[in-house]
């Protein structure tokens, strides 16, 4: 079955079953691969994308749920690298393998949208995202130096 | 039952086969209008587009050298390990950039593909199958071969130049991509006089710099290469490849490792939204195997690469495969595995096999340790670590495609040349036809080594010929499939003369791999008058696989507990106490480490009730004589001192851990900082938080709901993790940094424990048992 959605400012057509969860539309459908496949359960925000402004973990939305709204990907953050949150990464070089740092920087442009100076305690709730690599200590670092630079 | 043949060895790593500098055979060629050179013979290789998947070379004519400089005066330095977080890729071609002398804004890295270094006679991999296709960069022979190449690519550019200006060599000077005429400021970039340079003929290679002249290695930290494709999602690993005409396959293996497939209902899903297929992998069905005078360099086995009884459904998309292959109606026989009713089963067997002293192998053994235990004060303890997965951030995946001649396998694997051989072994195709496409990896951690899931995805894939197929474990099947981190567990016995110190000490070892690292290697030997140390293979159908430093992880725990107890029994301060059991020890890196971290940690000061500081050192990787006796000056030595808080309701913190370290020398800091808080972080979550559990041969845990991997706002995260450089000994080694920091931090985490609440917890995970 068709349908649209809205990602990153485009109206894209999907032909799939709509209560397919959005993270394998965004990968599968839409080649859009930054979004990554953690868990699948809700837990380690690896699928994290924007939906109006909101942080929100794509492996656990129905499709169907985001039409009409406002995604924003990884890829669709900006068009050099130049949001804060990705300058800030860039600067504290936090990424190891990097697999879960696009779902980590869609949380931080979450957390900042409605939180614009977090606190470490605000940060570990908001984010609370898996990073095996353990680069959670620069990851706060990061959030904060991103604050400065909005 | 699970044996292990073939065990990640450091012997491995650094190298088996010598290759002399001299050795090298180096060859330059033209190569689209610049420079190609390296230490096989260059030949054409087909490229594709594209380097944000690293495998894919430059389309158009492409040469295989380690390094090409293009007219544009770009540099590409091709390596053959894949990058898993690690910085190996950045590090090979800082090393090269060290004596080439580029720019290294203008470098770019790429993977060497493993059918190529085949074809050109393993020159890629004289010194040893994992030296040269997974680990670290600063193997001595990888360093060699890698600063060689550079230094006589330099040397021809400079030639070249001097040709070009008809003037004397000496007056040339090449510097960051640049060649200068020193007497008339007259310059050209390299990739101006590359072509040249290609048709240069020295009449010997040009000897290295000393490392007191390097100018880039060991100086200001480089960025990983990969950074800029990390920030925008750009980087390819292997979930995120996409194949023209590919399908989508998720499978699932028999829950008991080893156990058989007894039956499957196709019928009950073959009308469902897109499904294709039912494949059945049969591991009896027999495969190809490798063509003849074929052989693996880390060799195929069952237990580490060998197919298990599974199902796979194939669909138009992972998604509709998933829903359907969750319908399928399918029956297991759990095998063997099955007699492993639950965890307490396991253990219990464990613990026995452990105090079992009229079995195992006898690693180690100074004086009469029978004897000496007989008197003084006794200390005793049991330690046990748990199964744990990796947790591979990735979950398990490929993409292949099989047609009658050719395999090709896009892979995130820590290993493309294991790759390569699994794949030739499943499909009879000789391993020069199977084009291995390495991708990123998200997380290696020893899960990405051997190749069960390249077995897997080509097996799928060899039953859909001319169809590729990618498959993807759910997360759930990921866990469940692991090859997990060995299960361990030791009694240790000794007893105290009268100035406190060991006078004799008796550690009984049981392991699913038998490894001593750590424990019978253990240099505080030196000062023990009577030290044994045994261990014994204890294994259930449960398969183990390396994670990020195999048993070295359990038995530093082990070892360094039972120190701090016995010097906590001896009321001796347990950094003295240590320096006491080094003191004959000729590897000055060790206390230097440990004083590095006690006067950084500030240890011995005076905390708040409920706080307490713990101490511990270990060594990754260590060489041994051939009697098992400890080698200074070898592997990395970790010393970490962990501050915990208990509350007075018993809700515990860690608001700092300190690292100090000697790897001998280091060629990037920020990168070993990286790993030194990366290992701290791994090493505490594995000790304080996983276990797996069995129910009938099978791994009950799945998924973050039931498995507790340490996240952002997991209350034991460290709040501060502080790392010191100033017990690098400078000796003349480049030792790994990856595995090391996951040995110390859990006993001294237990230590600190013990100092802030009387009890020690000598069970992982920590937190089952704290309460």
């Amino acid at each position: 079955m068709a349908f649209e959605l809205k990602v990153n400012g485009k109206t894209v057509s999907v032909d799939a079953d709509p209560q397919t969860p959005l993270l394998w539309v965004l990968r599968d459908h839409l080649a859009m691969t930054g979004t990554k496949y953690g868990c699948g359960i809700n837990q380690c925000g690896a699928c994290t994308v924007t939906i109006d402004g909101q942080s929100a973990r794509s492996c656990n939305i129905p499709a169907a749920q985001a039409v009409g709204k406002s995604i924003v990907t990884i890829e669709g953050l900006s068009p050099d690298r130049t949001h804060a949150v990705q300058k800030a990464w860039a600067e504290l070089d936090v990424p190891q393998c990097g697999f879960c740092q696009s779902g980590q920087i869609m949380a931080a442009v979450g957390l900042l949208s409605k939180n614009p100076k977090p606190s470490d305690a605000d940060i570990d709730q908001a984010m609370n995202n898996l990073c095996r690599c353990g680069t959670y200590l620069k990851i706060r670092a990061a959030v904060k130096r991103a604050a400065e630079l909005v | 039952m699970t044996k292990h043949r073939t065990d990640f060895t450091p012997d491995q790593a650094q190298g088996v086969v010598r290759l002399g500098r001299r050795e090298f055979i180096i060859s330059a060629a033209a190569a689209g209008g610049g420079l190609a050179i390296g230490i096989a013979p260059l030949q054409p290789a087909s490229g594709a587009t594209g380097n944000k998947l690293p495998s894919i070379q430059s389309s158009g004519a492409e040469f295989t050298g380690l390094v090409s400089i293009a007219p544009d005066n770009t540099v590409t330095i091709r390596t053959t390990k894949c990058e898993i977080g690690n910085g190996v890729h950045t590090g090979m071609a800082m090393i090269v950039t060290e004596e080439l002398g580029c720019d290294w804004n203008l470098v770019r890295g790429e993977y060497m593909p493993p059918n190529r270094n085949l074809k050109d006679g393993n020159l890629y991999s004289k010194t040893g199958a994992l030296a040269y296709f997974s680990g670290r960069s600063t193997g001595k022979e990888m360093m060699e071969q890698l600063l060689q190449v550079g230094a006589s690519a330099r040397e021809r550019l400079r030639v070249a130049a001097a040709q070009k200006w008809d003037a004397p060599l000496d007056q040339v000077k090449a510097e960051k991509s640049m060649l200068v005429h020193v007497p008339t400021g007259k310059t050209a970039t390299y990739g101006e006089v590359a072509a040249a340079a290609a048709a240069v003929k020295l009449d010997k290679e040009p000897e290295l710099k000393p490392q007191a002249q390097w100018t880039f290695l060991g100086k200001a930290s480089q960025r990983r290469m990969n950074l800029p494709l990390l920030l925008d999602g750009s980087a390819v690993f292997g979930l995120d490849v996409q194949v023209p005409g590919m399908v989508y396959a998720t499978v699932r293996h028999v829950p008991a490792h080893g156990g058989k497939l007894k039956s499957h209902n196709f019928d009950a899903i073959r009308t469902m939204p897109g499904v294709k297929a039912v494949i059945v992998i049969d591991p009896n069905e027999g495969k190809r195997g490798l063509p003849d005078r074929v052989t693996a360099p880390m060799g195929l086995t069952a237990t580490t690469n060998g197919p298990q009884a599974a199902v796979a459904v194939i669909a138009d998309h992972f998604w509709q495969a998933k829903v359907a292959l969750d319908m399928l109606p399918v029956e297991w026989d759990a095998g063997e595995g099955g007699k492993w009713a639950d965890t307490k089963a396991v253990y219990a067997a464990l613990a026995d096999a452990a105090k079992d002293t009229t079995k195992g192998n006898v690693l180690r053994t100074r004086g009469d340790v029978d004897e000496g235990l007989k008197s003084g004060r006794r200390v005793e303890m049991e330690f046990m670590t748990p199964y744990q997965d990796h947790f591979v951030m990735e979950p398990l995946n490929g993409t292949a495609l099989v047609t009658a001649d050719r395999v090709d396998v896009w892979m995130s694997t820590q290993h493309a040349q294991q790759a390569m051989y699994v794949a030739a072994d499943e499909t009879g195709i000789h391993p020069e036809n199977v084009h291995v496409h390495a991708t990123y990896v998200g997380v290696g951690c020893g899960r990405r080594i051997y190749g069960d899931d390249v077995r897997t995805v080509v097996a799928i894939a060899k039953k859909m010929q001319g169809t590729p197929v990618k498959v993807i474990w759910t997360r759930e099947e990921t866990t469940r499939q692991g090859r997990y981190r060995d299960i361990a567990a030791a009694k240790i016995t000794a007893t105290l003369g009268d100035d406190g110190m060991p006078k004799a000490v008796d550690i009984n070892q049981a392991a699913s791999r038998p490894i001593g690292r750590n424990l019978s290697d253990s240099p505080y030997q030196l000062a023990i008058p009577a030290f044994r140390a045994r261990t014994k293979p204890f294994n259930t159908n449960i398969m183990t696989g390396p994670f990020r430093g195999p048993v070295y992880t359990s038995n530093c725990f082990f070892l360094e507990t039972f120190i701090n107890a016995c010097a906590e029994e001896a009321k001796i301060d347990p950094v003295e106490y240590r320096r006491r059991l080094l003191a004959q020890w000729p590897d000055k890196g060790w206390v230097k480490a440990l004083d590095e971290v006690a006067q950084k940690a500030n240890w011995g000061q005076s905390l708040p009730r409920g706080t307490a500081q713990g101490v511990a050192i270990g060594n990754w990787a260590m060489a041994t004589s051939t009697d098992g006796a400890p080698v200074p000056n070898s592997g990395s030595t970790v010393a970490a001192i962990v501050t915990v808080e208990v509350s007075r309701r018993g809700n515990v913190a860690i608001p700092r851990v300190d690292i100090a370290f000697d790897l001998g020398r280091i060629i990037n800091p920020d990168a070993v900082r990286a790993q030194m808080e990366g290992g701290v972080i791994l090493g505490l979550s594995s000790a304080l938080n996983e276990e797996l559990n069995v129910a009938n041969g099978a791994i009950v845990e799945g998924n973050l709901d039931g498995y507790r991997a340490m996240r952002q706002a997991d209350p034991l995260l460290p709040q501060e993790i502080h790392v010191h450089f100033g017990g690098n000994s400078g000796h003349d080694r480049f030792s790994e940094a990856g595995e090391p920091p996951m040995g110390p931090p859990p006993a001294a985490f237990a230590h600190a424990y013990f100092r802030a609440t009387g009890k020690w917890v000598t069970r992982q995970p920590f937190t089952k048992h704290m309460a």
